[in-house]
């Protein structure tokens, strides 16, 4: 069927590629804004803009907090036909507290489960969640949407389609698809070594999107490997959940065993119990860490089994000063403060895992080591994008001359997903600007927009590329790279009159959440523009300049 | 069937493979692998951890495998059967644990 094996693994990167490039594509632009999705928080929710706060008294701040909470609605909802009767009007019996905070995050989000009375499943909890001004233990209104951390970054990595869980799925697929790609990518081309030094701009067109292709794909090499086989790791029990099917019978043995290692209860006592201090537990956490010479902060705080003489308190490390994702959890009984149990050093196989997963998440704090990974997701969106433009660049003259539609279709989907992706994360952090701020269901409507724009976009793409069906540069994508040049200051504009937070007040105070989303969107409209201006002289008629390209380019 | 359909029909073959056959043997992978190690002593988290990681590397190569080898019957042999084997042993060694 192949003639040979580098043909086979070109059909394999050429198809696999392709189809699920227009994935990646998301999963690599999106991956990228995360490293920032607590900035992007920021500029989304002014009230929020205020330093990092370290995690505030539980005695003083987080008790009271989590004594009013209840189950969110839709948790409620969702429970409903889980029960055997109605639902009580107010549940008072929690089962989880926590809090969960970051080094770049001034707000801090809580949740509580409660138990629900004459549930068919009685392990089954409602949840709620709040988020606090932590200096006062003051609420942000509900429907305020957590732009960066909870819709940019699950789009990363689930598509924030939830339906069986498909998100992941094909997330996931794409993400084999990308290791895939990479090694046929290598094995198509050999030449890797020069490759690297290779950027011809001024070759003939497909010429020199190859060059940028190989160029994105190659210097970035690791990182896009590590990066897609990471991502695979940390969802692996979704992707492959041998030891919740399977291997059940075996997990729930090992599940008695650990119970009765670590000392702390699996279920409540049913007999009430006060909470001593946890502010107390936590001074004593922080000691044990600082005595084995890693002082440092509490990422996250939780209860269980709330209230009752079985309840215990964990306190996990934040990780902001190493790459592997470890807690150093202490945990203790809530009832007295006394230490149930320190968790022990990791084991070697748990300590590759910690790296590799802490590699991906990022929670330490180095900023330049930051910015290089959200250089290395955009080289990775430059490389899907120029694999996309390679393919069509390749076969338009032909299709053309064959009258097929193969080459406009791709180019239509590259704009929706290049061009068009930026405008609709553009016009959504517009419309969040732009919004009433009594408006119900606010939240909601910024992904309305977010989609609606979207599709927009993907349907001017493809009433736009028309052209290329003749063999000539769809108007698309110059079109839209204006459209993303006005909307980026347009956004910028707007955070200064609704907000005040211009980019000179942001930059002289030094608040770079605000002050970063802002100078990264004016890039954005730069690069943009010039991206157009020479779209432009591109589309001048040229003579034909494909005579020279050969050997490499007639396998892809 | 002409030779474009049949290789048609060998492409989807490999594809199907590929995915699939691909998923099914990493699982087989993962359960034997993991139902081994926890007998022979190794934690069971670490088990997990360390047979799903390899399996998705085991999962690229068996993907490409499935084009570049020559013959796609002997594909499906190795992945389906293969992988329907480990799974069986895991079982049966999850059997007599439990």
């Amino acid at each position: 069927m192949f003639q040979n094996f580098r043909l086979a693994m070109a059909w394999v990167h050429t198809w696999f590629g392709l189809f699920l490039g227009f994935v990646l594509m998301v999963v690599f632009f999106f991956g990228s804004l995360s490293v920032f999705d607590r900035e992007i928080d920021r500029w989304a929710i002014p009230e929020s803009r205020f330093e990092p706060q370290p995690m505030p008294s539980y005695d003083e701040i987080l008790k009271p907090v989590f004594e009013d909470m209840q189950p969110s609605k839709e948790s409620v909802d969702q429970m409903r036909p889980r029960v055997d009767g109605p639902m009580p009007e107010h549940f008072d019996t929690p089962v989880r507290w926590g809090a969960y905070t970051t080094h770049r995050d001034p707000v801090l989000g809580l949740f509580a489960g409660y138990r629900v009375p004459n549930a068919k499943n009685p392990d089954e909890l409602v949840w709620g969640t709040r988020t606090i001004d932590p200096r006062t233990g003051d609420a942000l209104p509900d429907d305020q949407l957590k732009i960066g951390s909870r819709f940019f970054y699950p789009l990363h990595y689930s598509l924030n389609l939830h339906w069986m869980d498909l998100g992941y799925w094909i997330v996931g697929l794409a993400a084999l698809i990308m290791l895939v790609a990479l090694v046929t990518g290598v094995v198509m081309h050999r030449k890797l070594f020069r490759e690297l030094f290779t950027f011809r701009p001024n070759k003939s067109k497909q010429r020199s999107i190859l060059d940028l292709h190989n160029l994105t794909g190659v210097v970035a090499l690791p990182f896009h490997f590590m990066f897609a086989f990471t991502g695979l790791v940390i969802f692996a029990g979704i992707y492959f959940p041998v030891t919740h099917t399977q291997l059940e019978p075996l997990h729930d043995l090992h599940e008695v065993v650990e119970s009765q290692e670590t000392g702390l209860p699996h279920e409540s006592a049913g007999v009430p119990a006060p909470t001593a201090s946890v502010d107390a537990m936590v001074a004593e956490a922080q000691r044990r860490w600082a005595a084995r010479d890693m002082a440092g902060d509490v990422g996250f705080l939780a209860l269980q089994h709330v209230g009752d003489a079985n309840g215990y308190v964990s306190i996990y490390r934040a990780g902001t000063d190493r790459i592997a994702l470890t807690g150093e959890g202490i945990h203790f009984k809530a009832s007295t403060g006394e230490v149930l149990r320190e968790d022990p050093p990791p084991s070697a196989v748990e300590r590759i895992d910690e790296f590799l997963t802490g590699l991906h998440l990022q929670h330490f704090r180095h900023w330049l080591l930051r910015w290089l990974y959200v250089l290395g997701g955009l080289a990775g969106c430059a490389c899907i994008a120029t694999g996309f433009l390679f393919f069509v660049e390749k076969r338009k003259r032909q299709h053309a001359k064959r009258g097929q539609i193969g080459a406009r279709v791709v180019d239509a989907m590259a704009v929706t997903t290049v061009t068009g992706m930026l405008i609709a994360t553009l016009g959504m952090l517009i419309a969040n600007r732009l919004l009433p701020t009594n408006l119900p269901a606010r939240g909601d409507w910024e992904q309305y927009c977010f989609w609606g724009i979207w599709v927009l976009a993907m349907a001017h793409a493809f009433w736009r590329t028309a052209p290329v069906a003749r063999a000539r540069l769809a108007p698309a994508w110059g079109e839209q790279c204006w459209a993303i040049a006005v909307l980026a200051v347009a956004a910028v504009l707007l955070n200064w009159v609704t907000t005040g937070d211009h980019l000179l007040k942001t930059l002289s105070v030094g608040y770079w959440p605000v002050a970063g989303v802002d100078l990264f969107m004016l890039v954005g409209a730069v690069v943009a523009i010039l991206a157009a201006r020479r779209l432009k002289r591109r589309a001048r008629p040229q003579p034909a300049a494909s005579g020279e390209l050969s050997g490499e380019t007639a396998h892809a | 069937m002409s030779t474009a359909t049949a290789s048609r029909a060998q492409l989807l073959s490999r594809m199907a493979a590929a995915l699939l056959g691909g998923y099914g043997f990493a699982w087989g992978f993962i359960a034997l692998g993991v139902a081994t190690a926890f007998a022979a002593g190794m934690p069971f988290h670490d088990a997990e951890h360390l047979f799903s990681l390899l399996a998705f590397l085991l999962y690229l190569v068996t993907f490409l495998w499935s084009f570049a080898a020559r013959d796609p019957r002997r594909v499906w042999l190795v992945l389906a059967g293969g992988g329907a084997l480990m799974a069986a042993l895991a079982s049966l060694i999850q059997h007599v644990l439990v």
